[in-house]
């Protein structure tokens, strides 16, 4: 399926014209964005990112593991410190607060590689229709769509302020 | 109606009009210029910090050889230079997250132009702090018995311990801050991928992750940053504090007290913030970054030096209040001697550079001035290290009874530690300026772009 490339300057231009493909019916759709916009980050869906969840269940792990790490090696190897319970709550609760960091941290990042789809592509290739202008100041919108398509979405495209629109072969 | 032809479509849609490398962003080469080509002044300036840290290496290995005797530590005072020096660069370690992460959540956008070369100073303190932790263990080799590790001997270590906090604190606070840092990094390392070549274009295609900016990518990306500011303010408050509960949980006077936390909290994000200042001065100078660090981020810099400055002293004044009021006499002479005793110089130097010069910051036109902050700052900074010279050191050199006082004065061996823990951080910021940007580029593209929206919305 061919694909059509349109180039544009502002974000809330890429925005608009991504809400009416989506509404005809264009669901092929990819944006290349040289910094983040929000209005851009609902054009496709417009729920939070899954990210939270990963740091959620990162912190959680976190916090058990700090309470059972220390709980369990204390009782293993029991050393009478002035008194204290052996499974002290208060000075763990550092440990596990540090652990809850330390994990939901980790998970977040791991989550921003499974989320983001990171790495993406093959080692030093990249998409046939992404070029070093989408890290300078513009926007790309790429619109896969069929060949009799191709004119009423270019139509739309340049209606919707593209400043070019180029046909990128499959 | 008979759809056209596929090449009568190609041809009716305009190809592209300009070509697709002309006219790249001024954002773009304006900050990847500061990567480009090294000078010969960059050279000798790496040379001469590369020379302190092989000195220091050599120091380090003849300490290694001799034993910790080569340090002045002697009773009562076991902690000297490698311990004052440690917490010193944890203090400049929070600057970073606190641009980065308090200031992002509080959405202050003149932390763009300074957060990535704070994040990078956070890493690097970091990594200079844990040395002198590695310096004053002694015995480097065993240094890993800190941790929890299955071993033949049955034993773990003691979580009741303010010192096995600080491990868990410092290594997860490394972490997060290098996490942090990566993360921030991976768009602008794609616009560098973009227009590097050769051996840094491998090195930017391998560590951009095949980042396109896609609007998935940017939105995991953005609520990954948000996640790990989240996570990262709570960590920052800790961190201090926990470094600072390896004094407050003693009962040596001067040390056990509950004002301790906030106080070192505060203390860090003064000195941090003072050494933001002093290392952008020249930088933003040497590399005409005028455009983008302006005095009006200085001013605000200056700000947040001016409140934590009060923050501090009055700390400074609360714990002789409480030495007074308490009526504990070991207190009370603790306080007399730090002000009085063999150690004054410390303290009036503590006093002067972190209470009395930064009360020139009330004057906008200081503020601004970009030379007379620099100089304030270098001050802070000196006047920082002083006061963990001073807390430490008065601390232990005068307890309880008169009998086994002492005094401690630091060796060359420990000098030489020290110069060498500045040489290091500064050997790494210097070649992280030419191997990554040195300031956000997306970041400060973003507000580019945002302006010039709207401008162009308006002139509609």
């Amino acid at each position: 399926m061919p694909s059509l490339l349109a180039v544009f300057d502002r974000p809330g231009s890429v925005a608009e014209v991504a809400h009416r493909l989506r509404n005809r019916g264009y669901a092929d759709l990819e944006v290349y964005s040289p910094a983040a916009f929000p209005e851009l980050d609902d054009v496709f869906d417009a729920r939070p990112s899954r990210v939270r969840g990963w740091t959620f269940v990162g912190g959680l792990a976190g916090a058990v593991t700090g309470y059972a790490l220390t709980i369990w090696m204390a009782n293993d190897w029991q050393l009478m410190l002035g008194g204290k319970p052996f499974s002290s709550i208060p000075p763990y609760t550092v440990i596990a607060f540090e652990l809850t960091i330390l994990f939901g941290g980790l998970m977040t990042v791991l989550g921003l590689l499974v989320v983001g789809k990171l790495p993406s592509g093959r080692f030093g290739k990249r998409a046939k229709s992404y070029s070093a202008r989408f890290s300078a100041e513009e926007f790309g919108l790429v619109v896969g769509c069929r060949e009799r398509d191709l004119l009423e979405v270019d139509a739309l495209l340049r209606d919707g302020d593209a400043k070019e629109v180029t046909l990128v072969e499959p | 109606m008979t759809p056209p032809p596929a090449m009568s479509v190609a041809e009716r849609i305009r190809p592209v009009a300009v070509p697709a490398e002309a006219g790249d962003s001024k954002v773009n080469s304006d900050i990847l210029r500061v990567m480009e080509g090294v000078s010969l002044r960059y050279f000798g300036l790496l040379a001469i910090v590369m020379l302190v840290v092989a000195w220091a290496a050599g120091v380090w290995a003849l300490q290694v050889y001799q034993g910790l005797g080569l340090a002045g530590y002697s009773g009562p005072v076991f902690w000297g230079v490698y311990i004052v020096t440690f917490v010193f660069w944890i203090g400049i370690a929070h600057a970073g997250t606190l641009i980065s992460a308090i200031l992002y959540l509080l959405r202050a956008k003149w932390r763009n132009a300074i957060n990535r070369s704070a994040e990078a100073m956070t890493v690097f303190a970091v990594l200079t702090a844990a040395q002198f932790l590695g310096l004053h263990v002694g015995r480097l080799w065993k240094a890993y018995f800190i941790l929890p590790y299955p071993n033949q001997r049955g034993l773990w270590v003691n979580f009741k311990s303010p010192l096995l906090w600080d491990t868990f604190a410092i290594s997860t606070y490394a972490t997060i801050s290098i996490l942090f840092l990566y993360v921030g990094l991976i768009p602008d390392l794609a616009i560098a991928r973009d227009r590097a070549t050769g051996w840094r274009k491998l090195l930017y295609t391998a560590l951009a992750l095949g980042w396109q900016g896609t609007t998935r990518q940017w939105k995991s990306h953005t609520r990954s940053v948000l996640h790990l500011s989240g996570l990262a303010t709570p960590l920052v408050l800790s961190v201090h504090s926990v470094v600072s509960w390896d004094f407050a949980m003693t009962i040596v006077p001067g040390w056990h007290a509950t004002i301790f936390a906030p106080y070192f909290v505060a203390g860090a994000i003064f000195s941090g913030m003072a050494m933001v200042i002093t290392v952008m001065v020249p930088v933003r100078r040497i590399y005409h970054l005028e455009t983008y660090i302006t005095e009006y981020h200085f001013e605000n810099m200056a700000k947040f030096l001016l409140l934590t400055s009060w923050i501090v002293s009055y700390a400074y004044i609360t714990e002789y209040f409480v030495a007074w009021y308490s009526g504990v006499e070991a207190e009370q002479s603790a306080f007399w001697l730090r002000a009085f005793g063999p150690y004054w110089i410390s303290t009036w130097v503590m006093i002067t550079c972190n209470s009395i010069i930064p009360q020139l910051l009330w004057f906008r036109r200081l503020r601004r001035h970009v030379p007379t902050l620099f100089v304030v700052a270098t001050f802070v900074n000196i006047g920082m290290w002083f006061e963990r010279y001073v807390i430490i050191i008065t601390g232990l050199s005068r307890e309880y009874d008169p009998a086994v006082w002492g005094v401690y004065t630091p060796t060359w061996a420990e000098l030489s530690m020290l110069a060498g823990g500045f040489a290091f951080f500064a050997m790494l910021f210097i070649i992280f300026l030419k191997l990554f940007p040195v300031i956000a580029i997306s970041e400060v593209k973003e507000l580019a772009i945002h302006s010039r929206s709207h401008a162009s919305e308006e002139a509609r």
